[in-house]
């Protein structure tokens, strides 16, 4: 039976066969694509700056690094002041929060039977692109980072601006999703004692508790990210084993002749990517607790995405203080870029997984572009043989509707992964 | 201001430009003007105060002259060659009939800085002139014709080739007449400026 | 208590751009008390995707985001007759975003004939002629919410907006970009000494902002209420444009030094003896830092 899933920054068809009431195969379509690596074909290198912020509306800001950061790896000697660097970490991190928001309130209570919360949803997430608009202009859609820093410049003044958006979100989620009593979630290493906490959270992992759904959607229990900075490591982790040697020359996109989205694999395996992967790798003490009660399960996935808004609110204001405001915010390149005749490529995190991107620039103009997106890995469409990382945790379940939670619980994005 | 005295202006104007070819710039007096057109001293100052006001408000009035006859060449509905052959044309035409207001310009305005830099920073004195140009220029790159370069690049050998053509008429050395040259230096000008 | 205006948003050829920025509304609770959405791409709706197709339920705004094509189907139903079907029955269409009404972006992707809902670029689309009087175009890549909101808001209240050639409400769209730029001194004084990084400047003699000849209100209604690209120092891409995006974005063309494209309804002569007489002059709080040491 097909099952169209909607309301995932865009539309899926999932296409379950049953076997002895147990679904035996989920076969994953996408419907639609708008052919952006083609687009990019022949632009002006600096163009792409402007265009792939538009491949997707709630996560075209980390298009937007990965985009600059690609075009800066072409060049061989070029500098980036440290203060855009941090300036580009914070609008960053700023955007995987406003997403797990909207993920949680949009996305996961409907699955558990409630009303979507729109507002709880659309109030931190207006605040995160307030701030991400006092360093890059505007949200969605901004090109203030480009080659050589970022255009804008920021003051002392816009630095408090920021540091009271980071505490107001953090009060937002203190009183709704997890709320503890003179406890620091970031210190929290017990799974099982936010199940008993109050928050929104919470109320959702006592649900899970309720309808026995712990250990539900395990797929490999294989991780990776490639995209590294201040917070995150890259690596891949097999269970809890981390190597942190990794390479993207070993990372291979194709398409298949199902769906309009292309499957990516690691030494032709298929990985996770996302909060989870980031925090098995990162070894956060917490989720390696919910890692060792339910593995892979929806429980530790949630959790993991939830719990890395507390963790880069954290993170930020740390950056923060990092800022030196007396660096320039932009270093004009000594080569123009009309003079690059060269390949770069970039990783970067996303709030679902690592976003990769790949150029080739002949004389400044865009020959080749590919971009692989975190929802690519993890619903990769594979076969019987060899399942993608999402089907393998929908196999054996006894109806689509439970399939849905677990497919959600990836927290899809549609239109990334038919760019 | 009345007609009457706007007339005025340009008579004194006129005056001013034969006088200054003549005689030249610093040899020439107000009283000396004001003598050529049969006026009291004390009128001439009720029109221009002195005598670097005036010469000051000579470059403007020649340089809407000429931005004139520029512009209606500019808005002809032809192409980029025939109108480097028109304003090449127009330029000789007028060093013919008016020689005194291209003398001004390149003997008194060029060569005098001192005089205008108060009051003619720049090029605002001959903003109407520069702008014609400017046009011819861009529209010239925009159909196609003439190589996107530097403005002062092209001005340069553009208005310097027209200005030293003139110089040397001036001075006696060209053998034949200004408009025998139009042909070769029209030709030369588009081809050193086309793509 | 009065009846909410019911609303159905249906996306072609998109990236969600407009539906993430309409939910950076800040007054989105009242906006859901008076209006109803029967289905949108985000929120719950009582109506599923499959259900709104297969059906025409009653609406009264039919919002549409995204590129239009006659190859793209939604639930299996085709895009096109979708629309067609909800047209007949709604007072008023808006088209959302850039990609909906003009083609956008998206216009250059594989599918067959992709436009907006009437015009492809500058150009008319026969195809929705007809419904063309009931359509009010909110054009931006993304929209700014204010400007869907309040139309929303004024078609509730039967309000007659003045439109554009391009059927864009006049109150937003007959301003500039350029009005209201925190860098506007730099741009009159034709200052042009602009770099990267620095918060002086004016970015249209080398950098390629296209705010003086841009339709919008980005520097008159902030955006997310604190700030605007060219205030933060990135130019304007001329995003609400019918031929958005054009090429070589962060460079202005220029025909022998004079820029390629003027400030609307400003003559060539007219900026040119402008140009002229500023260029002339230096003013020296212009040349220096604004938090001079």
């Amino acid at each position: 039976m097909i099952k169209l899933i909607e309301k995932i920054e865009g539309e899926a068809k999932l296409h379950f066969s049953f076997k002895n009431k147990k679904i035996d195969f989920v076969d994953i379509e996408f419907l639609q694509t708008r052919s952006i690596e083609k687009i990019l074909e022949e632009k002006n290198a600096f163009d792409a700056l402007v265009i792939n912020p538009r491949v997707c509306g709630i996560c075209g800001h980390a298009h937007l690094i990965a985009t600059v950061e690609a075009l800066e790896d072409c060049y061989e000697d070029l500098e980036v002041s440290n203060k855009a660097k941090i300036m580009r970490e914070l609008t960053l991190n700023f955007e995987l929060i406003q997403n797990h928001f909207k993920w949680f309130y949009f996305t996961v209570l409907p699955l558990f039977g409630y009303k979507q919360a729109v507002l709880k949803a659309a109030l931190p997430s207006q605040i995160m692109a307030k701030a991400i608009a006092v360093i890059g202009g505007q949200y969605p859609h901004n090109s203030y980072a480009v080659v050589g820093g970022v255009v804008s410049e920021i003051t002392h003044m816009d630095i408090i601006k920021l540091e009271q958006y980071i505490n107001e979100t953090q009060n937002f989620f203190d009183e709704n999703l997890i709320h503890l009593e003179n406890e620091d979630i970031l210190k929290c290493e017990s799974i099982d004692s936010l199940f008993n906490k109050k928050g929104d959270l919470s109320q959702i992992l006592g649900d899970i508790r309720k309808n026995k759904w712990e250990q539900l959607g395990k797929s490999y229990d294989r991780f990776i990210a490639f995209g590294e900075n201040s917070y995150f490591t890259k690596g891949k982790s097999l269970k809890t084993r981390r190597f942190t040697d990794i390479s993207i020359e070993d990372v291979v996109e194709f398409s298949t002749q199902s769906s309009y989205a292309k499957n990516v694999t690691f030494k032709d395996k298929y990985f996770e990517v996302g909060p989870l992967s980031r925090a098995i790798i990162n070894k956060n003490g917490l989720i390696k607790d919910s890692h060792s009660k339910f593995e892979d399960s929806i429980v530790s996935r949630i959790v993991a995405r939830v719990l890395e808004i507390p963790q880069l609110l954290n993170h930020t204001k740390n950056l923060i203080n990092q800022i030196n405001l007396d660096e320039p915010s932009y270093i004009k390149p000594k080569i123009d870029i009309s003079k690059i005749t060269s390949s770069g490529y970039s990783a970067v995190e996303a709030a679902r997984g690592t976003l990769i991107h790949k150029v080739n620039l002949e004389n400044g103009i865009i020959k080749k572009y590919d971009i692989i997106t975190p929802t690519q890995w993890n619903l990769s469409n594979g076969t019987r043989e060899n399942q993608g990382i999402s089907q393998k945790a929908m196999i054996g379940l006894k109806d689509e509707k439970i399939a849905e939670i677990v497919f959600k619980s990836f927290d899809v994005c549609s239109v990334c992964t038919t760019h | 201001m009345s007609d009457k005295k706007q007339q005025k202006k340009n008579d004194i104007i006129e005056a001013s430009l034969e006088l200054f070819a003549s005689k030249g710039f610093y040899n020439t007096t107000i009283p000396d003007i004001a003598k050529a057109l049969k006026m009291s001293v004390g009128n001439m100052y009720n029109y221009f105060k002195s005598k670097d006001i005036l010469a000051k408000e000579i470059i403007k009035f020649i340089s809407i002259y000429l931005g004139n006859e520029l512009k209606k060449i500019n808005e002809e509905d032809i192409s980029t060659e025939e109108k480097t052959r028109k304003i090449v044309a127009i330029y000789f035409k007028i060093a013919l009939a008016r020689p005194e207001m291209i003398d001004y310009f390149l003997r008194i305005y060029l060569s005098n800085r001192e005089v205008f830099k108060d009051g003619c920073e720049g090029m605002i004195c001959v903003n109407e002139f520069v702008t014609e140009i400017m046009i011819y220029f861009e529209e010239g790159v925009t159909a196609g014709d003439l190589r996107d370069q530097d403005f002062f690049s092209a001005f340069g050998l553009f208005m310097g080739y027209l200005g030293g053509m003139v110089f040397l008429k001036g001075e006696a050395i060209l053998p034949k007449p200004l408009d025998e040259y139009i042909d070769d230096i029209s030709y030369n000008i588009y081809k050193a400026l086309s793509v | 208590m009065q009846q909410k205006v019911k609303v159905l948003w249906i996306t072609g050829l998109a990236c969600n751009g407009n539906t993430h920025s309409f939910l950076n509304y800040p007054n989105l609770g009242q906006f859901l008390d008076n209006f109803e959405f029967i289905y949108h791409p985000i929120i719950e709706s009582k109506y599923s995707l499959e259900e709104i197709v297969s059906n025409t339920i009653p609406c009264d705004v039919l919002l549409i985001e995204g590129s239009i094509s006659a190859e793209i189907e939604k639930a299996d139903k085709k895009l096109i007759d979708i629309i067609s079907n909800y047209a007949k029955v709604v007072n008023k269409i808006i088209t959302v975003g850039t990609c909906s009404t003009f083609g956008g972006i998206f216009r250059d992707s594989e599918y067959e004939d992709i436009t907006g809902l009437h015009f492809n670029e500058t150009l008319e689309v026969e195809r929705f002629r007809k419904i063309k009087d009931k359509t009010i175009s909110i054009s931006g890549c993304p929209i700014h919410p204010e400007l869907l909101i309040n139309t929303l808001y004024s078609i509730k209240n039967k309000i007659e907006l003045k439109l554009d050639e391009y059927l864009r409400p006049k109150e937003y769209f007959a301003y500039t970009i350029h009005n209201g730029c925190t860098r506007n001194e730099y741009f009159e004084y034709k200052v042009d000494n602009h770099q990267f990084g620095k918060k002086e400047g004016c970015m249209f003699y080398d950098h390629g902002c296209q705010a003086p000849f841009t339709h919008g209100s980005c520097n008159k209604i902030l955006w997310n209420e604190v700030n605007s690209k060219t205030r933060a120092g990135q130019p304007c891409m001329g995003c609400t444009e019918p031929d958005f995006p054009k090429s070589n974005l962060f460079k202005t063309k220029k025909n022998m030094g004079i820029p390629a494209n003027l400030p609307l309804g400003v003559a060539k002569r007219t900026y040119l003896t402008l140009a002229g007489v500023t260029k002339a002059f230096t003013i020296n709080r212009l040349e220096k830092d604004i938090f001079d040491d």
